[in-house]
């Protein structure tokens, strides 16, 4: 019996985008492409490390210079902000409740960035009971967007595996791997936006140690609202 | 719809002698009309209505008695008793459907609706849709005909066959054709009709044989009227309910050579209207070729197609990846300055750490330094004294 192969299936075969030689290709394509992302993101990691680096060092000048001078130096306001949902979905107003679901934080430990302006302050003011908030460092962004970061990719919650995933979302913004994403982030620069909703509403697990009482405000030894420096604490705690 | 078996040319059998074929005429467009049992099956239902015999039960039945309800208070049911006394029938219950001797609920009236109208156009339809499906071997195959020995489906045969008169020669084309077999069945399997049609003048079933479509009656119809199961027809008028009987298409049919060739004429086609059925075509099938599959496999649709999407395992399916502060691989896959870092870390400590061991180093050395001479000036101290001479020498001379 000769082996008849029919002529849609050779059709087929030929037409195919799944053939040897197309395979072969793309993937060649890929594994360069994948070796090129690696190495930018080792060279921008460099780059940033000593960009934080030189800030730090900046900032401790500026106020010893004030110091010697007489005066003082007025720091920078803080661009950054990340807030956590403290409080649960019970029994929330309309305009908290809707303030909440802008800013993603739908569920409670559930935490987000936000840029801060006028706008944004106005919004935490009206949220403040149900959420504490702060300005990250660089080693909670960090440890945020490694641990706990998930990206939105067609309209699903994926873990962030590598940066070929970062560079099919954000490369337009020139944002190729995981210190430029942390990078854009934390200096809050021109496509923070897009890095922000690149990635998903971070999922935090409730603080190790417990709160002491989220009815109070942090300011009056309770838990919600603004607690600058100190969100970095909270946040080892619940990563 | 099943793949047809369209023989454009079909053969005309002799009615006697040798079987085989005298002529080929073409077949005609009824053949390739739409096979459509749904239609088929809406047309015969109610065709079918259209020989009842109205029916009804009389209109007095259970209503002649002047029975009156005895009203409440009595210890019986409210329903209308039968008047009077001196009888057995007095007192019980009347006119109700419940009732015994009652009328029954809502009486069968004779203005029933007994007969169907159906759209002229429906019935043609039918009608193309079961003279297509004769030519359709498994379809009368299914019907439950015995057609294995025919030469031939649709079955053609000479004219002669119109101008047969007796039995016996109509007994013997349908031996000599391969139809006789269906005949048999017929016979076989005649049965006492079960139910109580059988002391209604219905007594005996018979299956359905073959049917003789001819377009001259020359004494055919006489000829094959004694055959059981076999039926004749004249062409021009073409029963649905022979045709698709039960609403099964695929009736077994013998057409005489003329018969077959007026359907072309009866009929039309998709270009020429019926000649006989005014402003007839014949019906178009909703999809000309229905092969889907080899239509989806042809080149006209698979080189429009996008590309099939890629089954994405870029980004891994279900995997959890480990933590990067607590596995170096992924810390590394995700930043691959990371061990770099670490290094640099490394060695800034071990710096400062050797810078700080060496400012300590100093620093105690200083202190050391300072300790050594400041035990030298102590002692200068001590010979300062005198007071404390004067004591050991009065100590001394005692």
């Amino acid at each position: 019996m000769s082996k008849q192969v029919p002529e849609t299936i050779k059709k087929q075969v030929k037409r195919s985008f799944n053939s040897k030689e197309v395979k072969k290709e793309k993937n060649e394509k890929r594994m360069k492409l994948l070796k090129e992302i690696q190495t930018k993101a080792f060279k921008r990691a460099e780059k940033y490390e000593k960009e934080y680096l030189e800030q730090e060092q900046k900032l401790v000048e500026l106020k010893q210079q004030a110091l010697k001078e007489g005066s003082f130096y007025r720091e920078p306001e803080p661009k950054l902000a990340f807030i956590i949902r403290i409080r649960g979905i019970v029994g929330v107003p309309p305009k908290p409740r809707k303030i909440l679901q802008l800013l993603r934080l739908r569920r409670i430990y559930s935490g987000v960035f936000i840029r801060l302006n006028k706008s944004s302050l106005r919004m935490l003011h009206f949220i403040d009971p149900y959420v504490t908030w702060g300005y990250p460092d660089v080693e909670t962004v960090r440890a945020l967007i490694y641990k706990r970061g998930h990206a939105r990719v067609n309209h699903q919650r994926k873990i962030i595996d590598s940066n070929e995933m970062i560079y099919d979302k954000l490369q337009k913004f020139d944002i190729v791997c995981m210190e430029d994403l942390v990078h854009e982030i934390y200096t809050v620069g021109k496509n923070f936006k897009h890095a922000n909703s690149f990635l998903w509403a971070f999922k935090l697990k409730p603080p190790v140690g417990g709160f002491s009482t989220v009815k109070k405000s942090f300011v009056n030894k309770g838990e919600h609202g603004n607690r600058e420096q100190y969100i970095n604490t909270l946040v080892k705690k619940m990563i | 719809m099943t793949t047809q078996q369209l023989r454009p040319i079909v053969s005309v059998f002799p009615i006697k002698g040798k079987v085989k074929t005298i002529k080929q005429v073409p077949l005609p467009s009824v053949f390739s009309a739409p096979i459509r049992p749904d239609v088929v099956r809406f047309v015969h239902t109610n065709m079918a209505k259209n020989n009842r015999q109205a029916h009804a039960v009389s209109t007095t039945a259970g209503e002649q008695t002047s029975a009156t309800s005895w009203g409440t208070g009595r210890a019986v049911a409210r329903i209308p008793r039968v008047k009077g006394s001196g009888t057995g029938r007095s007192g019980q219950a009347a006119f109700g459907n419940m009732c015994r001797g009652g009328r029954m609920y809502a009486p069968k009236k004779v203005w029933r609706k007994w007969h169907r109208k159906i759209n002229t156009n429906q019935k043609r339809y039918a009608v193309c849709s079961a003279i297509a499906a004769t030519a359709v071997t498994p379809l009368v195959m299914s019907r439950g005909h015995r057609v294995n020995k025919l030469p031939e489906l649709p079955l053609v045969v000479s004219d002669q066959l119109q101008s047969l008169t007796k039995t016996r020669q109509a007994v013997k084309f349908l031996k000599f054709i391969g139809a006789y077999r269906d005949v048999e069945k017929v016979i076989r399997t005649k049965k006492t009709r079960v139910g109580q049609g059988k002391y209604r003048n219905r007594r005996h079933v018979l299956r359905k044989g073959p049917m003789v479509v001819y377009a001259r009656n020359l004494g055919i119809k006489k000829a094959f009227r004694n055959i059981p199961g076999v039926e004749t027809a004249s062409v021009y008028t073409l029963n649905l309910l022979k045709l698709a009987p039960g609403s099964q298409m695929g009736r077994f049919i013998i057409w005489t050579e003329s018969a077959f060739k007026l359907l072309e004429d009866i009929y039309g086609s998709w270009e020429k209207p019926s000649k006989f059925k005014s402003g007839f075509y014949l019906p178009r099938p909703v999809m000309v070729n229905t092969d889907v599959e080899r239509i989806i496999k042809s080149d006209q649709v698979q080189t429009v197609l996008r590309n099939r999407r890629p089954r994405s395992r870029k980004y891994g399916k279900k995997i959890q990846r480990a933590d990067p502060y607590e596995d170096m691989s992924v810390m590394v896959k995700l930043n691959p300055y990371y061990k770099t870092k670490l290094q640099n870390q490394k060695e800034l400590e071990e710096k400062n750490k050797k810078e700080r061991k060496e400012i300590v180093d100093k620093s105690r050395k200083e202190y050391e330094d300072w300790l050594y001479f400041s035990e030298e000036e102590e002692e200068e101290e001590v010979e300062g004294s005198d007071e404390d001479r004067e004591i050991e020498v009065l100590s001394d001379e005692n």
